[in-house]
């Protein structure tokens, strides 16, 4: 095929044509094989800009174009739009950054026009190697997964529940509700929870278009963003039912586990009585029944806090507030109790929490900061032996100790970042996408994390993040509308391939899978999202990756450095 | 030092699409200075840069090649930075055993919002690179 570039380089008002020698940056293109015109225009994304150029294509038959003005982040799109409205795949189009990263950075003209030469020649080098390539589309289904039936997962589903979106919402036990139907009372408002936890239980069951699958666990997730294949087994009886569906997302909301404060013997649980966790507590309480083992009621109880924190290495967030809470809680009931708080470091952040715990504070609750401590049992009276700040050791005898022990990933995480080929953070949650700018979606495209399964988190914050799930799920996985997957994305040649696997092991997106019969790498090309990564570490060369190849970016340093 | 200031050298400079681009698109939006011996080479990430790259640009008569990306743990594909580090470590070993210039080479991680930094590191690599003279390896070795 006889290639016909267009070279046309943006004046962009004085920003480019002051600094520029335009002239004699088309004089040193101009003889260059292929090109078939080069000249200048004053701004070419001007709407006249834009037709001029429109027509350029048109009436010189030009195959390639390339355009020397601004940023590709400012208008590459711009000129590809073009290209499409011209006849030309848009992909056949290369822009030369020769305004932001040249005429801006020097005030000697020579310089800049020898640098937008340079910068000119390598775009239209690299253009005659670009190949045209076709935007996909792919049908998408709009029903979503929920794994977890706690306030998380039932917040998800209940915003994203329509008559053209069906959820499957899977819970392993035997009902909704999750770790709050255990709590008498949320904090800082002290608002009754089972009324809370109850009407989204109501609203969720009573949902036509909410599906839910009680005593169930997902057992296997195939496929990508828009279409995968979700499979659930009931763990009730011998036969193991499994029923499968489609859906376009899948939510975790698998919530997180309590530190077990037997693996640290300073703490006497399981060994003595009365030394109690935290959710025991919370039981005790909702069940109206704050008992000693003996059936007396307590007059002192103790409260420690951070319990686990040395060994997980990071603070739950949450402990220190539902630990004041528990102050209240026996502050109402045994109004003569005393109650003494031992902590490590009070965690009391948003706008409400101090306040919250300011108020708490009175003559018969003490909140006393430890550097070590350790429960003992001599004469059958609990006893808690500290170091104070000054490293004093001091020992405080009662009747009850609550244990606050740090928030871990649930036991199913492993699995669930297996299945959707998801990574765990050093802490071994979900890891979120990113930290700062992307805390509900993960390196799966159509997998997201809501509530406690990300990390240790508040009602309010988790109920925050199930929204911000369903927030990405209504917005980009909209019923009846296909998806457009990347189109510069890897490819990995059968023939070239020699099966190593080093492709593979570098993928963070779970792209490609080994072939096991063929005895080569395969990559997924809809699920890829075209960084370059197993291009670059393919020893044999059969990895490539569509728009960015070899011959393409050679060619560009090539004439780059000429 | 005449001869010095005379000699504009040519350095390959391979820029990440999310982090550095951004940077050095910065650096020319905020009007700051820095020398036009930069030829930017756009990649969507630091990972894709095969180290091949900069072998063909060193011995292409590049005199200095300037890899970028985002910090370590901001990579927009996760971990790609991480590798383009290792390979790029390897790289400088393989040239150090080869006998060829390994200052010639740099890595520099570069965020969006860090225009200043892509200046001042053009500017201090340039000069480095004009100390160090031109690269002759090109017309020397036949590969």
């Amino acid at each position: 095929m006889d290639r016909k570039i267009g070279v046309y380089i943006c004046e962009c008002g004085p920003n480019i044509a002051e600094k520029i020698d335009i002239d004699k940056v088309i004089k040193a293109v101009s003889p260059l094989d292929d090109v078939s015109i080069a000249t200048r225009y004053k701004l070419l994304c001007s709407e006249q800009g834009k037709k001029f150029l429109e027509e350029q294509i048109k009436k010189n038959g030009l195959t390639h174009l390339v355009v020397a003005a601004c940023s590709p982040r400012d208008h590459q799109h711009t000129f590809m739009t073009i290209c499409e409205n011209a006849g030309i795949n848009p992909f056949l189009f290369q822009l030369a950054n020769i305004r932001e990263q040249c005429a801006w950075i020097t005030e000697n003209k020579e310089e800049a026009t020898n640098k937008a030469i340079r910068l000119t020649k390598a775009a239209i080098g690299r253009v005659r190697y670009h190949v045209p390539l076709e935007k996909k589309e792919i049908e998408s289904n709009p029903d979503v997964l929920v794994i977890g039936g706690g306030i998380a997962g039932m917040e998800a589903s209940l915003h994203l529940a329509s008559p053209q979106r069906k959820i499957y919402l899977v819970e392993k036990t035997s009902q909704l509700g999750g770790v709050v139907t255990n709590l008498e009372k949320t904090f800082p408002d002290m608002q009754s929870c089972p009324k809370i936890i109850q009407d989204k239980i109501d609203q969720v069951t009573n949902n036509d278009n909410i599906k839910v699958y009680t005593n169930c666990e997902v057992t296997e997730i195939l496929g990508f963003f828009g279409n995968f294949e979700g499979t659930v087994t009931q763990n009730n009886n011998e036969d193991k039912t499994t029923v499968g569906f489609n859906v376009g997302a899948v939510v975790l909301a698998t919530g997180c586990a309590l530190f077990d404060p037997t693996d640290d013997p300073n703490y006497g649980y399981g060994k003595f009585d009365n030394v109690i966790t935290a959710l025991e507590f919370e039981k005790m309480n909702l069940a109206g029944n704050i008992r000693l083992k003996n059936g007396k009621t307590p007059k002192s109880v103790a409260i420690i806090h951070c319990v686990g924190r040395d060994k997980k290495g990071y603070c739950s967030e949450i402990c220190c507030m539902y630990s004041i809470k528990f102050v209240r809680y026996l502050q109402n009931k045994i109004p003569e109790i005393k109650i003494s708080n031992f902590y490590t470091d009070l965690c009391l952040p948003e706008k409400s929490y101090q306040k919250f715990y300011e108020q708490s504070r009175g003559k018969k609750n003490d909140f006393i900061r430890i550097d070590s401590i350790k429960i003992t049992n001599p004469g059958n009276k609990l006893t808690i032996t500290h170091n104070d700040e000054q490293g004093n050791k001091k020992s405080h005898g009662v009747d009850m100790v609550i244990l606050s022990p740090a928030l871990e990933p649930s036991v199913d995480t492993k699995k669930l970042a297996e299945f959707t080929r998801i990574s765990q953070d050093d802490e071994g949650f979900f890891a979120e996408e990113h930290e700062k700018l992307g805390p509900v979606t993960t390196s799966t495209e159509g997998v997201y994390i809501a509530g406690c399964a990300q990390g240790p988190k508040s009602i309010q914050n988790t109920l925050i993040q199930a929204e911000a799930v369903a927030g990405k799920i209504l917005s980009s996985l909209i019923p009846g509308k296909k998806i457009e997957p990347e189109v510069k994305v890897a490819h990995i040649s059968e023939s070239f391939c020699i099966g190593c696997k080093t492709c593979l092991t570098v993928c963070s997106y779970g792209v490609i899978t080994f072939d096991s019969t063929k005895k080569v790498c395969v990559a997924n090309e809809v699920i890829c999202r075209g960084c370059g990564n197993c291009v670059a570490a393919c020893p044999s060369g059969a990895a490539s990756l569509k728009h960015f190849t070899f011959n393409q970016l050679r060619q560009e340093l090539k004439e780059a450095v000429l | 030092m005449k001869k010095d200031d005379d000699f504009m050298p040519k350095i390959l400079t391979f820029l990440c699409n999310w982090c550095s681009y951004a940077g050095a698109d910065l650096a020319g939006t905020s009007r700051l200075k820095y020398p036009t011996s930069i030829i930017p080479i756009r990649v969507m990430c630091s990972s894709r840069v095969d180290p091949l790259f900069i072998l063909k640009g060193y011995l292409n008569g590049a005199d200095g090649v300037l890899l970028t990306g985002c910090h370590p743990g901001d990579c927009h594909y996760q971990s790609g930075n991480y590798h383009t580090r290792r390979r790029f470590a390897v790289l400088k070993k393989i040239f150090e055993n080869l006998g060829l210039e390994h200052e010639r080479l740099r890595l520099s991680w570069i965020s969006a919002s860090e225009g200043q930094k892509y200046a001042k590191i053009t500017t201090e690599f340039t000069q480095k690179i004009k100390e160090l003279g031109k690269n002759s390896t090109g017309t020397e070795i036949f590969l």
